[in-house]
Order: structure tokens, then sequence, then C-alpha cells
């Protein structure tokens, strides 16, 4: 394999256009799976790094949450930490990074996963201690999907999704708040996701009714259907510096009624 | 992907990042390991040149004829590879992007019979479609994972 790795680089690029199109049949058939294709916020992380180069230790402000006995806003509140995890390891914030792995693995003793996810802990403090910031945004991921992982064989298959959307929406909102304050149409393009909303109001609408229909997910989809009609609205024109503001005003909103249980709204 | 070569031959150097695989994730059903060992193996090379592998992974079985389609969404800016790998009995493997409408677009590519891969440094952000395809061999469980910069 290592000839063939090293004769791949001697390889021009594959140009567009050397293969047909996809068919409509073949474009019906793409399959969506939150482990691939929603991208971490680590990942959405470094791309506004490139374009915006931020001061992650000035960004970095980590959420506390309110005790709450609701298993959804817990989901919500864990894929919060995980974010707030990525933004610390982007600040190089070693302390930080143990202190959120510490309320990571507490959260997840209150969902009852603790047990399989207790050497992620170690692991996030070890490479918190060693600075080894690349080994973090590696193991933030693993932790998440090991919490995942164990939500999904206790039966609480239906919030791993929320995990995964407290991140974003986390992500999203430190994000936006930058772009709002250092405004270009090149960032302003990073945070127009909308196969991502739309990936996850899809995933809303597929809940049980009982999680569906509790207030803070209904509060989470009318957010989430703003931010849809702002991200694919002129898609033709780049996102403005007001509309940018919008989405860092409803991803904040969210933050906030998310961590301090309902208090606020959006 | 400039330095490319160099990354590359250095990699054959180095361990593989598959001794430090992550465990399976929610939602991927781990239907081969061997896929994906291989498919770690092979990334594993990018990883090197400082790409970082996503936790994720989707994995399934190909069949002759029947091209498999995931949506993935990328950054501007960034640079992915997409790795894969087939267990036998498949012989060839191919991995494909296109953009949302379903139209090529230009990648580095890199076919090694039954691995495969496919790296692109998108200009715009958004939905991308990856393809891969069983071109030669029998139905066979893969498993593609990818990594970025």
């Amino acid at each position: 394999m290592c000839i063939g790795l090293f004769l791949v680089a001697m390889l021009p690029a594959v140009p567009a256009g050397a293969e047909p199109s996809l068919s409509k049949k073949q474009l019906d058939a793409v399959v969506r799976l939150e482990a691939v294709t929603i991208p971490t916020p680590g990942e959405f992380f470094v791309a506004i790094d490139k374009q915006g180069q931020p001061n992650w230790t000035q960004l970095f402000d980590p959420k506390s949450a309110a005790p709450t006995s609701s298993r959804e806003r817990m989901a919500l509140v864990l894929g919060i930490l995980v974010a707030d995890g990525y933004i610390a390891v982007e600040a190089q914030n070693s302390q930080a990074v143990k202190n959120i792995g510490r309320d990571i693995i507490n959260l997840a003793k209150k969902l009852n996963v603790s047990q399989s996810i207790l050497g992620r802990g170690n692991s996030l403090s070890d490479f918190a201690g060693n600075n080894d910031w690349s080994a973090l945004r590696e193991e933030l991921e693993a932790t998440q999907n090991e919490v995942k992982l164990a939500m999904a064989e206790q039966k609480d298959r239906d919030l791993v999704i929320l995990v995964t959307l407290g991140a974003w929406i986390r992500g999203t909102d430190v994000t936006t708040s930058f772009v709002s304050r250092n405004f270009s149409p090149q960032l302003a393009e990073l945070v127009r996701q909308p196969a991502i909303v739309q990936y996850f109001l899809d995933q809303i609408a597929e809940l049980p009714e009982n999680t569906r229909t509790d207030p803070l997910i209904l509060s989470t989809q009318a957010g989430l259907s703003e931010i849809l009609g702002i991200v694919i609205a002129d898609p033709a024109q780049p996102l403005s510096e007001a509309a940018v503001g919008r989405l860092a005003a409803i991803t904040s909103g969210l933050v906030n009624l998310i961590c301090d249980g309902g208090k606020q709204t959006p | 992907m400039r330095h490319l070569a160099l990354v590359l031959t250095l990699a054959c150097l180095l361990p593989a990042r598959a001794q430090n695989a992550p465990e399976t994730p929610a939602e991927a059903p781990a239907e081969s390991p061997l896929a994906r060992s291989l498919a770690l193996e092979l990334a594993g090379a990018f990883a090197n040149d400082g790409f970082k592998l996503r936790d994720g992974f989707w994995s399934g079985t190909l069949d002759t004829s029947k091209p498999l389609f995931l949506q993935v969404n990328l950054f501007a800016g960034n640079q992915y590879w997409f790795s894969a790998a087939a267990a036998k009995p498949a012989r060839k493997i191919a991995v494909s992007i296109f953009d949302a409408k379903g139209h090529p677009v230009a990648v580095e590519k890199y076919e090694d019979g039954a691995s495969a891969a496919a790296g692109i440094e998108p200009t715009l952000s958004g939905p991308y479609i990856v393809r891969v395809e069983l071109l030669e061999g029998e139905k066979s469980d893969f498993c593609l994972i990818y990594s970025y910069k």
C-alpha cells in the first residue's frame, strides 16, 4: 500500500466533468448518517479559523446549566458542553478542557451512561495535561459518540440527536457572534448551513410525540425553522450582516434557553 | 495538498492511525471490522499530513452496479480526504464526490484495489455527495471514513 500511496501523489487531480452527473434516481438514493453527515464543531471551527483567525481565548465563555430532571434538556446541555470543549481546545486552555471533561462525565452520570465513558474522561484529562490539542479534538468527538452509543443502548436513542443538535447550536452561537462582529461575505457563507438545519428539523419531526411536544423542543424547533428561513433566502446572494446578526441572536437565545431551564425565550 | 507526495511517503514509515482507532460511534453499524480497519489504515496516511480523523464512519454492503451515496457537509477552505475500503471478495472500489445537484466535482483520487480515497478542497460550503462503488469483485462489506484539515 505504501507504494500505492506514493504513486497517488503523482496522479493528477480528476477534473470535474470526467464522469456523468447523478441521475434523479441516484440523488433520491442519497442517505444521511448523523455520525458522518453532520460536521463536528471542531471541523467548523477549523474553517472559521482559516477565514477569520478569531481569538478563541476571548470567545471562550463556557456555559453552565441549571440542574434539571429533563432528559431532553440534559442531552442538549451535553452537546453544548462538547462544543465548549472544542472551543477550549481552540483556545488551548487545558484546565478548561479538564473542567469540561469532568462536567461531561457528571452529566453522563445523570443520564446513567457514565460507566462506559469514564475512561474517556480520563483520556481527555490526560491529553489536556499534555497539551495534545490534535488528540483532544478526536477524543472529544469519540467521547460524544460513546455517550450517544450508551444512550442508544439504554433506550434513549431518541435523545441522541439532541446531543448533536446542542453541539451544533452552541458552535453556531459562538461563530455567528464572531462573524457578526467581524463580518465578511466569506465568513458569512460558512455559517450558512441549510442542509444541516433541514436535517435537524427532519429528525425532530421523527421524535416521539412526548419528546417532540416538550416546550424546550418546540422552542428549539421554532428557532431552527427561523434559521432555515434566513439561510435559504436568496441563495444567489451572500448572507447579509443583518442576517448573520439574527442567526447569532437566535442561537444565543436557544443556548440560554437550554442552559437556564426555559426562563428565557429565543 | 501540495506536500502530499512527501507526506504519504513519510506515512509509510509511521504507524497507522488504526492503532488508536476510536470506538464504534452511535448510529453507524459496525458491519465489518476488517473493512473499517483497512479504511483506517488508508486514512492514517493522511493523518500524518495533519488531517484530523472523524470518529464517525459509514459502513454497509457494496454490490456491483449498485453504488451507494452519502450526503456530507463540507466547509470552503478546509481540505478533506474520504477513505474507503472493502473486505474480500471485493477486488476494486472507487470513491467519487458530487455537488448537491449531482454534478461531479474535481478531486484527487487514490485507487488501489479494494481501497480508494478521494480528496477535495471545496471552494463552496454546503452539502456534497460521496459515492462508493464496487468496480470489480462480488458483494462485500465496506467502510468509509473521512479526515479534514
